[in-house]
């Protein structure tokens, strides 16, 4: 193993990182407000589809992504009007969105597609190097020679960070996470607040989805996300909601998810369907040591009813 | 909760049945007028998709036993999800668990095939019951001891579950002579007695329905019962008053874990006779709209899943004769099952 | 008073549901006053400033405020009409700094980064106006209540409000914070601002109102300067006809008998007891003592001095670090839960909501939470629910709890009928010992009378209780004993004959420590 290998691993790693940063910032933005958002993975195939059939049918991966960042939004403000306005139980609509989304993207493909002999395909992100930085030696191709979705979603991260802790507006946003009564009494708009961080999340999310077929392949294919979308609530989790945190905690999983498909059966003497269990081993074992000292928003999945005598 | 108020509110009448009826047939009508502009709006011929979806299931002999067999798996999915919701606790590992189950099931019927049927049968659905339990052993644990959300937990063990199977009937005892993989036949007696034989249609349908009643008797009239719903009800209040509530989800998860691996179980002794990658199909996904819809009501339960299998029947039919994608009836159900949490809301209001 | 009314309520209605909590108020606010609205749980005091704040909508009724029709939708609208409202249970969030939580939902439009400067130049400048001593950055979980109470306060300062509404505000003092706290409010007052001080304790409002208005069941009854109104003619406002104040242990003003000695040995005794609260502390250091059968002990202390972990340790709902608990000579230690409640244990947590029912099961269910492992309701695992439907019909006729039966959804109940049927739970029960935290927290005037009368009838028969509350009247009135608790530690225990509230209250701010 040589300088180029590591160099390649770490290519493929910050690569592999950007739906995970994107659906995991989009559940905590959401969280944040508390709404816990379990549809992640229908919503990521929804995205990945519509944003395929938009670029397709468009010739364009920009109407791609649009489409799909819309057909998020709809799902986050779906799960918020039916949880924060409606007030059933955030779980349960979490689930039967997840499942529409699921279908959703199917049928989608389905009608607009069809059953083809030769899957269709559509161009993938181009490479954008980063002028000055792209030049640098071993940090140059890792970080800053990759497409803009790679640079976005680093400076949305960043964003948000300056955004939740030194902003007024998200002040507001955290107190409504935190102690929602508490926000209520003070004149902010607890609802808005949840709708709009719903929204954004589940757009995050969609974009995640479209970014899926739009990077490697260029094909849609039924199981694309391969459970990213579950793992992005651990991630938010792990990353104890805060964007920095889940930033270094997409880095973690990429890798995982690069190692168990990239690693060469041979190398290891091991079956390679092990490796591909690596992911969710990982996830699994991550969340463990994370849980123990991890925050979460006092309010994560609890509803609010200003006139209920019966919430705390 | 749904089970004992019913027995509390001795003496419900036949109209009470109709009030509660109601919604649930609005629902479903206002979740196929949905769809059905759509798919009209689209060029299909509406009523004939209808019918293809509705009365496919009863046009044949064959289509209902199809049905039937269907329902088995959706049937103990669906228990293997709301037995532990009841407690609050959500189980979306249903297929992980199934792949297990049936894998177990298959192991047995494969190393044992000489074994006589009254051996061999009960040894691989208990086989199956273990390993279902088994899978979920770790979420359960990561439950009990770090309080780790189970929704998370469960739903990695599906994903850890595809590779499994795929390594067993590629490589443990693969069947060479199929296109798919799939391992060897499992011996004789793994085979679930039949009870029809044309068209086929084995005897888990008993066995799913014992269960199904036993959930129901157990749920609406047991000790351990109303501790599971209390706890489900407000897990802080149930602590506070004695109930062990941590072993309580740890409990109901596993037998939750116990039920889909025997779903799994039944899936290769009673169909296929040996284990075939996909044989968990849809049902996991199913079997949780049907958990949803039926909303902590073990009598009703087994109606929904019954109806479920018809519109899943219906939807095949719908794809091959149509050719109208069979996600269009998914989307059906994901509608009946929001408009009946919609039906919730307005009776709330009033 | 010739003045025009600063603020003026109109023939307020509200209704929850089948519940009617307002019918039809009329208030009057002026200017320059403190205001006392008077009455017991239930009479719709804080429902009413809850309109007037606009947490609540009235159904019917007008609000004048500066002489003008008002619709107040929200508390935004509130404060733009220059409201305020400090509630009986602070609205904090606790990883926040006294700044940022005073700031809140005020528009704040520093760019690029928020730095609140300004804000913490402001705040000081009004904690030193009114007396309200805070540190600015200090983060607020880690205040003690008093302290926290200001922060509230300050919240509504800060808005300009020039209309201030405090709701049971002395709940979670110490008879010196209290004091403090009224000296604040006289220079409220005097720098141009209104008061309205909801309570239900006669005593408050004599010492620091200058108007006392007093609702009973969503009426108002009577309104009337200080210095005119004549004791007995509130508390007969509060009461009305359903308690005969002579026979009222509220009001008679007769003073119990202290328990008899007894030879027998205690049926709970406590020995260095220590309990682990958040963050590594200690929130029960080495706390020890006992009861006597027949006795009646009190913990009195401020909220968060350990009270709610002590309980949970005798019944091991928490685990205790250290110490030695008997109940009734038996070593309990590592029992679980269950095996405590049914060795003659009954509880009645804090918090009803997050503890005591269960709002979405019938009210049958959370009748025999509990006793469903025992007979009648259970035989070998299986429930009978006949017998559970008829036992539950029964309780619901005793304790007087409104519902529409055994099998309604217990999340139509009231607070006070949820607390009556917390009561109804543990005095059925049959149990030597009852562990009460606020025995009575909800219920109005009648019913906590009744409550009393049952307790002391318990008492008769030879049965103990501990009742820990924020009340200290409550305890004074009961308590055989009174024991306080501060920062985890029993800082001192006064038997009946030497109940003395300021020594109380000294014990209660840790000022002392007495053996």
């Amino acid at each position: 193993m040589d300088i180029s290998d590591v160099v390649g691993f770490a290519r493929l790693v910050v690569l592999a990182m950007v739906p995970y940063t994107l659906a995991a910032q989009g559940t905590m933005l959401a969280g944040r407000t508390g709404v816990f958002n379990v549809a992640q993975e229908g919503i990521m195939l929804l995205g990945a589809s519509v944003g395929f059939l938009g670029a397709y049918l468009f010739d364009g991966l920009g109407y791609g992504l649009l489409l799909a960042m819309i057909a998020g939004g709809l799902f986050g403000l779906a799960l918020s009007y039916f949880t924060t306005t409606l007030k059933l139980d955030q779980f349960v609509i979490g689930l039967a969105l997840f499942f529409i989304g699921l279908a959703l993207s199917t049928l989608l493909y389905k009608l607009f597609v069809g059953v083809t002999l030769e899957p269709p395909i559509i161009p993938t992100l181009q490479r954008v190097s980063v002028p000055l930085l792209g030049g640098l030696p071993l940090l140059g191709p890792i970080l800053f020679q990759h497409n803009w979705m790679v640079y976005a979603s680093i400076l949305l991260s960043a964003l948000l960070y300056y955004f939740l802790y030194h902003t007024g507006a998200g002040l507001e946003l955290r107190a409504v996470g935190e102690n929602p009564k508490a926000a209520d009494s003070l004149g902010v708009n607890v609802a808005w607040q949840r709708h709009l961080a719903s929204m954004i999340g589940g757009m995050l999310i969609g974009l995640a989805g479209a970014y899926l077929p739009m990077v490697y392949t260029g094909a849609f294919t039924a199981g694309i996300a391969r459970g990213r979308g579950w793992i992005a609530i651990a991630l938010a989790f792990f990353g104890g909601w805060t964007p920095h945190w889940i930033l270094v905690g997409s880095l973690f999983f990429a890798a995982v998810e690069v190692l168990s498909l990239r690693v060469q059966i041979g190398d290891l003497g091991l079956p390679h369907q092990l490796l591909r269990t690596l992911p969710y081993l990982a996830t699994m074992a991550l969340m463990t040591f994370a849980f123990r000292g991890a925050k979460q928003p006092r309010f994560l999945g609890l509803n609010y009813d200003r006139e209920s005598r019966t919430s705390r | 909760m749904a089970d004992q108020a019913v027995t509390l509110q001795a003496g419900a009448g036949v109209r009470q049945l109709r009030d509660r009826l109601l919604p649930y047939l609005i629902a479903v009508a206002a979740a196929f007028a949905v769809v059905g502009v759509v798919i009209g709006v689209m060029g299909f011929n509406v009523p004939r998709a209808f019918t293809t979806i509705l009365f496919t299931s009863f046009r044949s002999p064959n289509g209902l036993a199809q049905t039937l067999s269907k329902f088995v798996p959706l049937l103990l999915q669906a228990l293997a999800f709301t037995l532990p919701l009841a407690a609050g606790k959500f189980n979306i590992g249903g297929e992980g668990q199934l792949i297990v189950g049936g894998t177990a099931a298959a192991a047995v019927g494969i190393l044992f095939p000489d074994l006589p049927q009254p051996v061999l049968l009960p040894l691989a659905l208990l086989a199956g019951m273990i390993a279902g339990a088994l899978w979920m052993l770790g979420p359960a644990w990561l439950l009990y001891r770090f309080r780790i959300n189970e929704i998370l937990t469960t739903v990695l063990m599906n994903f850890v579950a595809f590779e499994l199977i795929n390594f067993a009937s590629t490589e443990i005892w693969p069947d060479p002579a199929a296109g798919h993989p799939t391992t060897v036949p499992i011996g004789a007696g793994a085979h679930m007695p039949m009870l029809l034989q044309q068209p086929p249609l084995h005897s888990g349908l008993l066995l799913a329905l014992l269960i199904a009643a036993g959930a129901y008797f157990f749920m609406g009239r047991t000790t351990f019962g109303y501790e599971l719903v209390v706890t489900g009800a407000n897990p802080r209040a149930a602590r506070v008053h004695g109930i062990n509530v941590r072993a309580l989800f740890f409990a109901s998860l596993l037998v939750g874990g116990v039920l889909a691996g025997l779903s799994g179980a039944i899936e290769v002794t009673g169909n296929y006779h040996r284990l075939i990658e996909g044989l968990q199909s849809n049902f996991l996904l199913l079997g949780i709209i049907i958990g949803l819809i039926a909303r902590g009501n073990h009598l009703a339960l087994p109606f929904v899943a019954f109806f479920i299998a018809v519109l899943d029947v219906g939807a095949s039919a719908l794809q091959r004769t149509l050719a109208i994608p069979s996600e269009m009836v998914f989307i059906v159900m994901g509608l009946i099952l929001i408009f009946v949490l919609l039906s919730d809301v307005i009776q709330r209001r009033r | 008073m010739a003045q025009p009314a600063l603020v003026e309520l109109k023939g307020i209605q509200k209704s929850f549901g089948q519940v009617v909590a307002l019918g039809g108020v009329d208030l009057g606010l002026a200017p320059r006053e403190i205001h006392g609205l008077l009455g017991g749980n239930g009479a719709g005091k804080t429902t009413l400033m809850n309109v007037l704040y606009g947490l609540y909508r009235p159904d019917a009724g007008e609000i004048r405020v500066r002489g003008r029709p008002v619709e107040i939708g929200s508390p935004s609208d509130a404060i733009t009409h220059g409201i305020g409202m400090v509630h009986q249970h602070f609205l904090q969030i606790g990883d926040f700094s006294v700044t940022q939580n005073i700031v809140l939902g005020t528009a704040l439009r520093e760019f690029p980064v928020l730095r609140l400067d300004a804000a913490r130049r402001r705040i000081a400048e009004l904690s030193g106006r009114f007396g309200l001593e805070v540190d600015p950055k200090a983060s607020v979980e880690e205040l003690p209540m008093g302290v926290r109470q200001r922060v509230e306060i300050l919240k509504a300062l800060y808005r300009g409000v020039d209309i201030l509404i405090l709701d049971e505000p002395t709940t979670n003092l110490t008879p010196q914070e209290v004091d403090r706290l009224f000296d604040s409010l006289r220079a409220m007052v005097d720098q141009g601002m209104s008061v309205v001080f909801i309570t239900h304790k006669l005593r408050e409002v004599m010492k620091v109102c200058d108007r006392v208005s007093v609702l009973r069941d969503g009426q108002h009854i009577l309104t009337a300067p200080i210095g005119e109104a004549d004791e007995g003619t509130l508390v007969a406002g509060m009461v009305g006809e359903q308690v005969d104040l002579r026979e009222s242990l509220l009001f008679s003003g007769t003073d119990l008998e202290s328990a008899p000695a007894t030879d027998e040995s205690p049926c709970l005794e406590v020995t260095g007891l220590s309990v682990p609260g958040e963050g590594g502390v200690l929130a029960v250091q080495e706390a020890s003592f006992q009861v006597w059968p027949g006795e009646i002990l009190g913990f009195a202390g401020v909220a968060g001095n350990g009270q709610r972990e002590l309980v949970e340790a005798l019944l091991n709902i928490r685990e205790a670090a250290a110490g030695r608990v008997l109940l009734a000579g038996e070593d309990i230690r590592g029992w679980s839960t269950n095996a405590i409640l049914s060795h003659g244990v009954a509880y009645i947590p804090e918090d009803r909501v997050s503890d005591g029912y269960l709002p979405t099961v019938t009210v049958a269910h959370n009748l025999i939470l509990g006793s469903q492992r025992s007979q009648p309701y259970a035989r070998r695992g299986v429930l009978a629910w006949d017998h559970i439907h008829r036992g539950a019909a029964g309780l619901i006729e005793t304790y007087n709890i409104q519902t529409q039966g055994p099998g309604d959804l217990a999340a139509y109940l009231s607070g006070g009928n949820v607390q009556r049927l917390m009561i109804a739970r543990a005095f059925s029960g049959g149990g030597q010992l009852l562990l009460a935290h606020n025995l009575t927290s909800g219920l109005d005037i009648p019913s906590v009378e009744s409550v009393y009368d049952r307790l002391l009838a318990r008492r008769a028969a030879g049965l103990s209780a501990v009742l820990l509350s924020d009340d200290l009247d409550e305890l004074l009135l009961l308590c055989d004993r009174i024991a306080v608790l501060y920062r985890g530690s029993i800082a001192g225990t006064l038997k009946r004959p030497d109940f003395d509230r300021y020594q109380l209250g000294r014990l209660m701010s840790g000022a002392i420590a007495h053996g």
